[in-house]
This record gives C-alpha cells, sequence and structure tokens, in this order.
C-alpha cells in the first residue's frame, strides 16, 4: 500500500504541476489551451533531437524547457490573438476550437514525420529506499524537481511583484487595470510559464516512463480533469487535485486492473465536479 | 489640469453621454452630480481608459489621453475609485494596498498615510480584502488609489451602500487629502457631502451638463435644491 | 474570471443566423425534400462500390449524429462532450440486445435508443441542477464519455472489448445490403431535420431560443429553463442512440474507436461549426463536406490530422460562426442597397 501510495504522489506530482499550467491560463485569461499537451510533447522532442545531435543532457533539457515557453509565447502572438477579442463563453469557446486546430496540426505533423519518437532520460543510480519501499532514481529525481517547480510557483505568486500582480488579474480584472496592470501583458507570461511547465512535467515524466509524440492529447485530457477538479483558476487547487487523482489512481489500477481504475478515477473527479463545482480550493462564483 | 472636450460615449444603442466639456484645474476639489442613469458613470469609466469614447478629447496636463487603456492612464497620475471598488477578494488588506503602489515598491511614508486616514485598515491588514464590510472595502479602495502617489483622484459614487456616519468619515478622508493638495474629482449622488468638500460642481442629466458653477452657486439654485439637496 | 467588459462581445461562435417567425410548412418541408432528393441520387453515383456506400452511409450517420448534437448544443446551449458514447450505447445496446439477447431488431433499437435518451437527459438532468456551466458540462460529459470508452474496453465478455463485437443478428435482412443502409440512414437523418425544424417552429423552439440568446431574461419571462433543457437533451440524445443503433446494425460489427472520443465528438463538433451551430441545415452540410474531405485525403494517413487541424484553423479564423451564418450575413448586408 505505501508503495502505492508513493508512486502515486510521483504520478500526482507530475498531474499536479501540469494541470497548474493550464488552470493559470484559464483563470487569468479565460482561455482554454487544448494544444497543452502538444507544448509537453513538442519540448520532449527538442530534447530528443538534441541530445541525438549529442548536446549533453542538461543543456538540451534546457533547450526543451525554452522551446515549450517559445511555444507559449507563439500561441499568444498569432492564433489566440483574434479569441482576446472576445469575452467570457465567445472566448472560451474560440480558444477551445482554435487551440484544437493546432493540436491537431502539431500532432499531425509529429506523429506523421516521426513515427514511434519517444524520449527517455535515464537516471543512473540503483533505487533507493523510501519508507521501506525502494524507488527508482528517476521517480525521485522527478519528483525532487516537480516539487522544486512547485515550490518556486508557490513563491512566485506569494512574494514577488510580478506574481502579486498576476494573481491580482485573476482576483478582479478590471481592479488591476486600474492599479496599472495590463492584463493581457500578464496573460502572455503565464502563456509563456504555462510551457515552461509543460516541458518541465514532459522532461521529469520522461524519467519514469517515455514520452512519446503520441501523448499529447492524453496529457491535455488529464491536465484537463485534474484543473477542473482542482478549481478553475487556482494553482494550489491543482497541485492538491493532481496528487490526490495520482493517488487514486494507483491504488485503483493495483488492486483492481487499468480499465476499471480509470473509471473510478474518472468517476471520482466527476463526483468532485459535481458535488463541489468550483472545484477543491477554487472559489464559489 | 484634466479637460475633457466635447466626450461622447455610449454603447452599441446609442451614446450614453453627449459632448460633455468640463475642466478641473490643479488643487481644485469638483464634483459631477446627477440622478441615477444620467451618465456619471459611463463619463467617468470613459475618462479612464476602461471604456472607449465614440468622440472627443481628454487632455491630461495637455497630453491627449482618450484613446489610451486605462492601465496606462493611471500611470501617469490620476487613479479611480470605482463604485465597484473592484479590490481582490482573496488577497490581504496589505497586498491590495501593495499592489496599488504596482510596479514600483510601496512608499512607508503613503502607507502610513493612508493608516492614518483610515484606522480601521490599520487593525485588518492581513484580512482578505473580500471578507471586509461596505465600508471598509471603501475605505481600502480610496487607500489603494492613493499609494501611486495619484496627483488627481478621480472617485464614482464613494458614498454608495455606505451608512451616513461612513460616508461623512470617507469625505472627512477626502477633505485632508484635498488639503495636502490632492486634486479631486467626484461623481456623487448624494450631493450635501460633496458639495462641502468641493470649490465647483456640474449638474449632469440625461448624458449632458445642464448646469456648471461654484458649489455656493448651485447650493443656492432653486432647481438643485429641488432635485438634489431635498428642500421642497 | 469574473470579468465582462461592456464594450460589447464581438463576434461569437454561436450563429443561429436565422431569426424567423414561424412560417407555412411548406417552407420547412420543400427543402427538406429538395435535399432528400438530391441525395438519394448519390447511390446512382458511387453504387457500385462497397468501399464507398460505406463511406457514404458513414456519412450519413455522421449527419444523424451532428443534427443530434446541434439539438442539444446549438439549441439549448449544452456542451455535451459525450456524442459518441450515447451514440454508443444506442450502438452496443441495440447490438447487444439483438445479438445476445436475440431480442428482435427494432425492439432492441427501440430500447437502446430509449437508453440513450434517458441517460442523455440524466446527464442534462445533473448538470442542470448543479448549474454547471459551458465548461463544466463539457468536462463532465467528457468524463461520462472517457469512462464509457472504459467500459466498453474493460467489459470484454460482454462488448468484445478491443477487438470489436460482431454482430449476427440481422445479417441476412436488406440492413446488410450495398443500397439500402444508405436509404435507412438518409430517411433517418431527414426524419431528424423535420423533427427539429417542427421543434423550432414550436413554443418550444421559442423558449429554446430564448433561453440561448438570455438565460437570465428567459426566466424572468417565465421559461423553465431546466425543463427545457432536459428536454432537448433527451431529444437530441436519443437521436443520437437510434442512429447509432441503426448504424452498428448497417455495419454488422461496431469497437469501442467506432464511438469513441476522438472518432465522434471531434468530428461532430467540427461538422456542426461549420455548417453553423444552431442552424437547420448546418449539420447536413457540414456531414456532406466533412466526409467528402475526409475520402479525399484517406490517403495521407497521419497527415489527415495535421490536415483536419489546418481545416479548423481556417474556419474559425476566417468564418467563425460557420458558413451558413455567414452566407446569411453576407446576403443580408447585400440585400438593402440591392
Amino acid at each position: 500500500m505505501t508503495a502505492n501510495i508513493l508512486d502515486g504522489i510521483v504520478l500526482g506530482l507530475q498531474f499536479g504541476l501540469l494541470a497548474a499550467g493550464l488552470t493559470l491560463v484559464y483563470g487569468l485569461g479565460g482561455v482554454l489551451n487544448l494544444a497543452y499537451g502538444q507544448m509537453a510533447v513538442v519540448s520532449a522532442m527538442v530534447v530528443l533531437f538534441s541530445m541525438d545531435a549529442d548536446v549533453p543532457a542538461l543543456p538540451a533539457i534546457g533547450l526543451g524547457v525554452l522551446a515549450g515557453g517559445l511555444s507559449g509565447l507563439i500561441l499568444d502572438l498569432t492564433v489566440l490573438r483574434p479569441v482576446y477579442r472576445l469575452w467570457g463563453e465567445a472566448r472560451v469557446l474560440l480558444s477551445l476550437l482554435l487551440t484544437l486546430g493546432v493540436a491537431f496540426v502539431v500532432d499531425g505533423f509529429l506523429n506523421w514525420q516521426y513515427p514511434q519518437a519517444g524520449l527517455t532520460l535515464r537516471i543512473g543510480g540503483g533505487p533507493v529506499e523510501i519508507l521501506g519501499v525502494p524507488m527508482r532514481a528517476g521517480s525521485l529525481v522527478a519528483s525532487a524537481v516537480t516539487l522544486l517547480a512547485m515550490a518556486a510557483l508557490l513563491v512566485f505568486f506569494r512574494a514577488t511583484t510580478l506574481g502579486r500582480a498576476v494573481r491580482s488579474v485573476i482576483e478582479d480584472q478590471e481592479g488591476a487595470r486600474l492599479v496599472g496592470i495590463d492584463p493581457h501583458r500578464m496573460l502572455r507570461l503565464i502563456l509563456i510559464l504555462s510551457g515552461v511547465l509543460a516541458a518541465l512535467v514532459a522532461v521529469t515524466r520522461s524519467m519514469v516512463a517515455p514520452v512519446t509524440v503520441t501523448a499529447g492529447f492524453g496529457l491535455t485530457v488529464n491536465a484537463l480533469i485534474v484543473t477542473v477538479v482542482g478549481g478553475l483558476g487556482s494553482v494550489p487547487g491543482a497541485l492538491l487535485a493532481g496528487i490526490l487523482l495520482g493517488i487514486i489512481n494507483t491504488i485503483a489500477a493495483s488492486y483492481i486492473g487499468t480499465f476499471l481504475s480509470l473509471i473510478i478515477l474518472l468517476t471520482a473527479a466527476a463526483l468532485t465536479i459535481l458535488i463541489r463545482p468550483s472545484g477543491l480550493l477554487g472559489v464559489s462564483e | 489640469m484634466l479637460e475633457v472636450i466635447d466626450l461622447s460615449a455610449g454603447y452599441e444603442g446609442g451614446d450614453v453621454v453627449n459632448q460633455i466639456d468640463f475642466h478641473v484645474d490643479e488643487g481644485e476639489a469638483v464634483m459631477i452630480i446627477g440622478s441615477n442613469g444620467a451618465g456619471k458613470t459611463t463619463l467617468f469609466r470613459s475618462l479612464i481608459g476602461l471604456h472607449r469614447l465614440s468622440s472627443g478629447k481628454v487632455l491630461f496636463e495637455g497630453e491627449d489621453i482618450a484613446s489610451m487603456p486605462a492601465q496606462r492612464i493611471v500611470r501617469l497620475g490620476i487613479s479611480f475609485v470605482p463604485a465597484e471598488r473592484h479590490l481582490f477578494p482573496r488577497m490581504s488588506v496589505q497586498e491590495n494596498l501593495v499592489l496599488g503602489a504596482y510596479p514600483k515598491r510601496p512608499d512607508t511614508e503613503t502607507i502610513e498615510l493612508v493608516m492614518a486616514l483610515f484606522p480601521r485598515l490599520a487593525e485588518r491588514r492581513r484580512q482578505h480584502a473580500g471578507t471586509m464590510s461596505g465600508g471598509e472595502q471603501q475605505m481600502l479602495a480610496v487607500g489603494r488609489a492613493l499609494m501611486a502617489k495619484p496627483r488627481l483622484i478621480v472617485l464614482d459614487e464613494p458614498t454608495t451602500g455606505l451608512a451616513p456616519k461612513l460616508a461623512a468619515e470617507a469625505y472627512e478622508a477626502l477633505g485632508v487629502l484635498r488639503q495636502r493638495g490632492l486634486t479631486i474629482l467626484v461623481a456623487e449622488q448624494q450631493v450635501p457631502l460633496a458639495m462641502q468638500l468641493s470649490d465647483r460642481g456640474y449638474v449632469i442629466e440625461n448624458g449632458a451638463i445642464r448646469m456648471e458653477g461654484t458649489s455656493a452657486e448651485l447650493a443656492q439654485n432653486p432647481e438643485v435644491r429641488h432635485a438634489y439637496l431635498g428642500v421642497v | 474570471m469574473t470579468e465582462r467588459f461592456s464594450e460589447g462581445t464581438g463576434t461569437s461562435v454561436i450563429g443561429g443566423a436565422e431569426r424567423r417567425t414561424s412560417r407555412s410548412l411548406a417552407s420547412l418541408f420543400l427543402p427538406i425534400a429538395g435535399i432528400g432528393a438530391v441525395l438519394a441520387l448519390v447511390p446512382l453515383w458511387l453504387g457500385d462500390s462497397r468501399v464507398l456506400m460505406g463511406v457514404a452511409v458513414l456519412g450519413l450517420a455522421y449527419a444523424c449524429y451532428t443534427i443530434g448534437f446541434n439539438l442539444i448544443f446549438g439549441s439549448t446551449g449544452q456542451l455535451f462532450l459525450c456524442v459518441g458514447a450515447l451514440a454508443g450505447i444506442g450502438g452496443y445496446g441495440s447490438a447487444i440486445l439483438a445479438e445476445t439477447v436475440g431480442l428482435p431488431i427494432p425492439m432492441a433499437v427501440l430500447l437502446a435508443t430509449l437508453a440513450a435518451g434517458l441517460i442523455g437527459g440524466l446527464l442534462s438532468w445533473i448538470a442542470v441542477r448543479r448549474s454547471l456551466g459551458v465548461i463544466f458540462t463539457g468536462v463532465v460529459t467528457l468524463i461520462f464519455a472517457l469512462a464509457f470508452e472504459n467500459l466498453l474496453l474493460g467489459l470484454t465478455d460482454l462488448t468484445g472489448g478491443d477487438g470489436g463485437f460482431l454482430i449476427g443478428a440481422g445479417s441476412e435482412s436488406f440492413l446488410r445490403r450495398q443500397i439500402p443502409p444508405y436509404y435507412l440512414m438518409l430517411t433517418l437523418a431527414l426524419g431528424f431535420l423535420v423533427i427539429h425544424g417542427l421543434l423550432r417552429r414550436s413554443h418550444i423552439g421559442w423558449a429554446f431560443r430564448a433561453l440561448r440568446d438570455d438565460e437570465l431574461a428567459a426566466e424572468l419571462a417565465g421559461v423553465d429553463v431546466a425543463r427545457y433543457r432536459v428536454y432537448a437533451a433527451v431529444v437530441g440524445s436519443a437521436m443520437l442512440g437510434m442512429a447509432g443503433g441503426l448504424y452498428a446494425l448497417t455495419e454488422g460489427r461496431i469497437s469501442p474507436t467506432t464511438f469513441g472520443f476522438a472518432q465522434v465528438d471531434v468530428v461532430v463538433l467540427v461538422m456542426l461549426a461549420f455548417g453553423g451551430i444552431g442552424t437547420l441545415f448546418g449539420p447536413i452540410l457540414g456531414a456532406v463536406a466533412f466526409t467528402v474531405i475526409d475520402e479525399l485525403l484517406i490517403d495521407l494517413g497521419q497527415l489527415r490530422v495535421l490536415v483536419y487541424g489546418a481545416l479548423i484553423l481556417m474556419l474559425f479564423l476566417w468564418i467563425p460562426r460557420g458558413v451558413i451564418p455567414t452566407i446569411a450575413g453576407l446576403i443580408r448586408r447585400r440585400g438593402p442597397s440591392g
């Protein structure tokens, strides 16, 4: 059981960090980015190709993270521009549809050009015992990096001027404008940040299991469900929901088997949404 | 300091305010009075860049700010306190104030001024803005607006939803600010308080300026007395 | 994200350009009959090829799905991302009832249709009770769709799982021949159009438009928004179930991917958005267009996905309200000036 919980936490941290990116973009800009999973995959591919070109691991990862951030910026500058002219529900719908188109273009291209490509980062070193359970080095490093990233995120939002500015836009966009904050600039920043997070998740995930070109949509759906359960726009909510759902997932999978466990996970998510639509830590509107 | 020339603004159905002219000189306190629906809010929101103008010019210290977005205008030295306040509900009083100074770091002198003007805020520094009462929120909204050390502060119906005692306190604070040299433009339905504070005023009705004059003049005007001062 | 700026809402994706008051029934039936006549000619042209007729039948099935989805989403704004699952309830339901349980086919389809309608209605009722907005309804129905797909994969004894389900029932009948299924699905599609058209002209249709335009105003005007939403969901879901069931029986073989999210929901959404969300004929236009496009792209393999993506982008960048409302808009603009 402990093994399951620990595995669940490893998985859940990934879920959470990934969802954080998606929830920020939605909470701040009212934009639903369905190309999110593809941003992660693109980053993974950049790392893969760099390493194939004999770039050492760390710089390659750096390039991947850069690629992630860049993809966010590109989305902001191109496809999302017509979305910014709309507000509310119309904005969500159009952003959903346009990013879906982007997702297909990227996914189709990658799968056509590099079928079966996948990134795997092998972390050396034997298993380490945590609470009596042998954990692979890869899982541990992945979790450590993810935790660090989460901590950095939380520090950013709580303690820096820029982070507070971002939060203020989520809190009350008009109020933010009245103190001189440009919501669009903040959204651009957050889109870049979400790309960086996606890249980090892809890289850390590859330390545990291969991240293939086909992983895109699965990642997006995952992130979306965790986001909604955690509360749209709430980063702590996404992190918490991620960990919870990760644990439920692994426990269910080991005791029941994959198909039913997925159904249980999905049901748990649905119930949370139904019982508390604002999410675990969201704000009841 | 602020000159509004021929301003018209409205919504898809048509303009709500038409060809408004008025001005505010440095050091003055000017009031714009009118009943509900007269156009005060649309006027102010257009001034401050939250709403697009159909036509007209808005000159702030000579510069035309008519087409600038709000986030730029507030960095030029104008602060706006909207009727709905638009505070950051899940952030503390402290955080709200600190953000008021964005992008600069908050000035201790200014914070102290705000705390002196509104002691109730000092007591609640860590409290979330969303959990405070209407009066406290109003004070916080004004306090936040002051953090940017504006030269002109524009307030839209600051006494909305406030009990008379709190409304009087709010205007007392504005009086203090006035004496320190802050230029004030305020829209009000509750005219007596605004009249005490202001040097001059404009009466707006159906989207147009109907009357203007010094506070003293307006106070004597029978129509004003009847419509806004409750004198029969 | 609670702000909605007052400076106008810009162009919305949901068009519904046809704001006409009630007209004669002929104006409803004539276009439908016209479309029916044109589509009825297709077998004359493709009838020799089993493959192409199969594509045509599938295209009509998608047209039916899109009409059902249009009724749920276009009419009452409920973003049901479980179109495939509801069709799958009809499909697998009919298949299992006919094959495993041994019920006569019409009864199997009827029961499966009812099941789909009830489940769709239940989902809508839940969404209404919990006041779920568009995004939440979408996510909850998406979860349902994913859960259903996994259920199909998991319950291998019942459904054949990954490998698919062979339906022996009806294999001797006209259902498995080359051309009759086409006319069956065509009749279904036309019938659905008639139902949708009649609903639009009725007081129910008025209520739909009212609640879609401004929910609060509709409530204040006395429209029981909740009830109409559930009605629309029940009817639309029943359409999905019936189409799924009949399609399954004409194919003879179904698998979870026949009714999967990626295969059905995404495609239906794009078809409807292309034709015009909320319009009457948008679904048919979208289904025909994309069936043709899909067939033209069939050789491209993975590149198809890329082309689809590019088409979606072009579609929503240039004609966000869909073809029919955009054309209607252009005509209206040219009209008065002559």
